[in-house]
């Protein structure tokens, strides 16, 4: 469903990623597990659009998409859960919840009614932004937020979602929950790319998984072969 | 010290200031979008009430002033947004993808190009805006206003609180709040930011060339009729707020009124010192604005 070739990408003169490959399967949860400053939240950006990657392809469902702005890509079908939320602070979380359709529905009128199957949905996942919707979502707690930046995405219906560090900054028993809604998306069937800095969870949960050094894929294969690696048990599950 | 006098000058100064808000609106609307603002925008306001006071004349060669006029209006707004969308087009969009600051220089540079254009064809003469609203005074509350005063009033509430519907009401106007909110993230939802900030300049046109309309049959149209009107809007965008939302109305009629009285009391030739002494404490005390939001960034 997302397949990524060779893909180049940094910041000015200092390239990051250096040649990044990685394939995610139509209905499967990839993990993308590394240290800091690996690449990471660079391979989200440059798949979603944005950045520009310099070198290289993104490929959703058949269409090459790399270069493409972000509006595009979204638009082809990619929901990318931002690194730090990035939820629509002034505005109250069922309009962020709404402004995630965009691309399905109405821009003028009607798109609540339109809307409302998604928002059900999405409410039921998170009772707690139900309770909130009418409230600004700057005001949320940083849980909360979390839930409404998977719950914005889950709203485009997306052939594939990107999740970026679903859990930084959020106390331990949030982190939990985080985890609980992520196994829920992947039985659901939904296909996902996950960026985690708790590399032992996020193997857990993931059917498939990648290691980042130095802006490329060091090591990967399913959870249970990446266990029996001695250099990634050392790094990252020690 | 006559009350009745007072009053009559702060309801005047007051209705001038509304011009100045709606101007600084307009301001507003292009920097949430985008962090830019046309400082072309008096000449934008000066064009589009010429354009619209050739519409004006043309309707009459036909039909009688009223109905000329009516039909001027949205032909004058459309114009505006058009204007709107070739500063965008010409002077923002390229500066914005280059992350400079030129979209200041060719702005200014645009507008230059708009009094050029206008002097040429239309001349440097001031001349009268016909209307059908009368000039004759009312008495309301003890002061003497005219129609002609009040329309400014309700055109500036009615086209503002049009576009803070959409904005409100309309998924595209959500879409515009979440591209001044977080314009990454916003793209993200496959909004595009190009076109939310093409929108945000063809509004802010419209809203300027409405003020071009409303104030012209009261001051007369020529190229320099929104030189000391921009400034003074200038002034109103800043000491508000440039993301004051309806700040600006507060300030601009506190501006209105004390210019107004600054000129009956002082002289008139000191009637463009209080936007200016507002301007610079503005500046020096409060860079956010009396009604903006100082910005929190969350870690």
């Amino acid at each position: 469903m997302l397949r990524v070739e060779d893909l180049h990408a940094g910041y000015g003169a200092s390239e990051v990623l250096t040649g990044t490959t990685l394939q995610v399967k139509k209905g499967t949860l990839v993990a993308l597990i590394g240290a800091n400053g690996a690449g990471k939240t660079t391979t989200m950006r440059a798949i979603s659009g944005g950045l520009r990657p310099s070198r290289g392809k993104v490929i959703l469902d058949g269409v090459e998409v790399q270069g493409m702005d972000a509006s595009r890509i979204a638009r082809a079908g990619l929901a990318h859960s931002p690194e730090g939320r990035k939820v629509f602070g002034p505005l109250s979380v069922e309009d962020n919840l709404l402004l995630g359709a965009y691309t399905r529905l109405p821009r003028f009128f009607g798109y609540g009614a339109k809307a409302q199957v998604d928002l059900d949905r999405v409410y039921e996942l998170f009772p707690r932004l139900r309770d909130r919707s009418k409230q600004a979502s700057g005001t949320l707690s940083g849980g909360e937020q979390q839930m409404l930046a998977i719950g914005r995405a889950l709203m485009a219906r997306p052939k594939v979602m990107l999740l970026d560090e679903p859990s930084m900054g959020l106390a331990p028993v949030i982190v939990q929950e985080v985890f609980r809604t992520i196994r829920r998306l992947k039985e659901e069937g939904i296909t996902l790319l996950l960026v985690e800095q708790f590399a032992k969870s996020a193997l857990e949960v993931a059917d498939y998984a990648y290691v980042m050094e130095h802006g490329r894929i060091a090591v990967e294969g399913t959870p249970a072969e990446l266990g029996r690696d001695e250099r990634v048990l050392a790094a990252y599950l020690g | 010290m006559n009350a009745a006098i007072i009053g009559q000058m702060a309801i005047s100064g007051a209705l001038m200031g509304l011009v100045y808000a709606l101007i600084a609106y307009g301001f507003q609307l292009t920097y949430a979008t985008s962090k830019s603002i046309n400082f072309g925008q008096g000449e934008l306001v000066m064009l589009s009430a010429f354009f619209s006071l050739t519409l004006t004349n043309l309707g009459l060669t036909h039909w009688g002033l009223g109905l000329s006029y009516a039909l001027m209006i949205p032909g004058g707004l459309l114009f505006g947004a058009l204007m709107g969308l070739v500063v965008e087009r010409a002077g923002v969009r390229l500066a914005l993808e280059q992350k400079s600051e030129g979209w200041i220089l060719l702005t200014i540079i645009i507008g230059l190009f708009f009094f050029s254009a206008a002097e040429n064809i239309w001349g440097r003469d001031d001349r009268p805006f016909p209307t059908p609203i009368s000039a004759d005074p009312i008495h309301v509350l003890g002061v003497d206003v005219t129609r002609l005063e009040l329309s400014v009033a309700v055109g500036v509430f009615a086209i503002m609180g049009l576009i803070e519907l959409f904005k409100r009401r309309t998924l595209l106007g959500k879409a515009f709040e979440a591209v001044a909110a977080d314009r990454d993230a916003a793209e993200l939802m496959g909004i595009s930011a190009t076109r939310t900030v093409m929108l945000s300049y063809g509004l802010s046109g419209a809203v300027a060339a409405l003020a071009g309309i409303l104030v012209s049959p009261i001051t007369t149209v020529g190229p320099t009729m929104a030189s000391a009107l921009i400034l003074k809007a200038f002034s109103v965008a800043v000491v508000a707020g440039l993301d004051s939302g309806f700040g600006v109305v507060l300030v601009g009629m506190f501006l209105g009124v004390l210019e107004s009285l600054a000129s009956y009391y002082v002289g008139s030739g000191w009637r463009e010192a209080p936007g200016l002494i507002l301007l610079i404490l503005a500046l020096a005390l409060r860079p956010t604005g009396v009604f903006g939001k100082a910005t929190i960034r969350k870690v």
